[in-house]
């Protein structure tokens, strides 16, 4: 079970460097904010991934709370400031 | 200038998240000792709450909540809360901090007394933390309200 979540977690990494190439390389502002909320989202789930492998999973899930957490306001106030910059 | 936002969806999911947040955040305050989190770390989760009011409902609003002065008061209180059970600890014979020294004064024995002490102390941070990082949001746009 454990090599199971392994590779999924390192296929999760794979998908993360995916989204890190649209948020270097995106053409537009949204294309990378889109890939930053992608990136936040995934990290989550290898966050999890990570506490499963070391069999503290009540820690982890406190820890990606949080991010998920700061994820949603950091994409908020993106959103707010891309609404007040107009055209892009 | 932060205004509030005309987006309904955005604004009903904050306002309903708001308690939530802060639930979160007394929690991880709380269980500092046995879990990751602690003062510092709850003061900065009930402060993300206050940033996602002041983005969705406009900064006047927030201000009925937290103005600048009752973020002030709010940051010293937490202040001598922290530097008040050090000094306590200094007055009843131990060192700065020294929580056992507390169970002459709560009745309980020593591991309760230690226990409580790094409670009260973490509840001071979150106070102060909290408090700060609004005052330091809050400044951030006055100065953007002015010119």
């Amino acid at each position: 079970m454990n090599t199971f979540f392994l590779l999924i977690g390192i296929g999760m990494c794979v998908l993360v460097l995916g989204c890190l190439f649209r948020v270097t390389y995106g053409p537009t502002i949204l294309n990378r904010a889109a890939g930053i909320s992608a990136v936040g989202t995934k990290t989550l789930v290898i966050l999890m991934i990570i506490g499963v492998l070391h069999g503290r999973i009540e820690m982890f899930v406190d820890i990606s709370m949080v991010y998920a957490l700061l994820n949603f306001v950091g994409c908020i106030v993106l959103a707010k400031y891309l609404e007040r910059a107009g055209d892009i | 200038m932060i205004q509030k936002s005309d987006d309904v969806i955005v604004r009903t999911v904050a306002r309903s998240l708001m308690p939530f947040i802060l639930i979160y955040g007394l929690y991880v305050v709380m269980h500092g000792h046995y879990s990751p989190g602690g003062g510092f770390q709850g003061g900065v989760i009930l402060a993300a709450g206050f940033v996602l009011l002041t983005v969705t409902q406009g900064i006047e609003r927030t201000r009925q909540h937290m103005s600048q002065k009752t973020a002030c008061v709010i940051s010293s209180v937490g202040l001598l809360i922290y530097a008040g059970i050090g000094a306590l600890c200094l007055i009843l014979g131990g060192r700065y901090l020294d929580y056992g020294r507390l169970s002459q004064l709560l009745q309980v024995d020593q591991p309760t007394a230690r226990s409580l002490g790094i409670l009260g102390v973490e509840i001071g941070v979150a106070l102060g933390v909290m408090a700060v990082m609004c005052i330091i949001f809050f400044s951030i746009f006055a100065a953007d309200e002015t010119e």
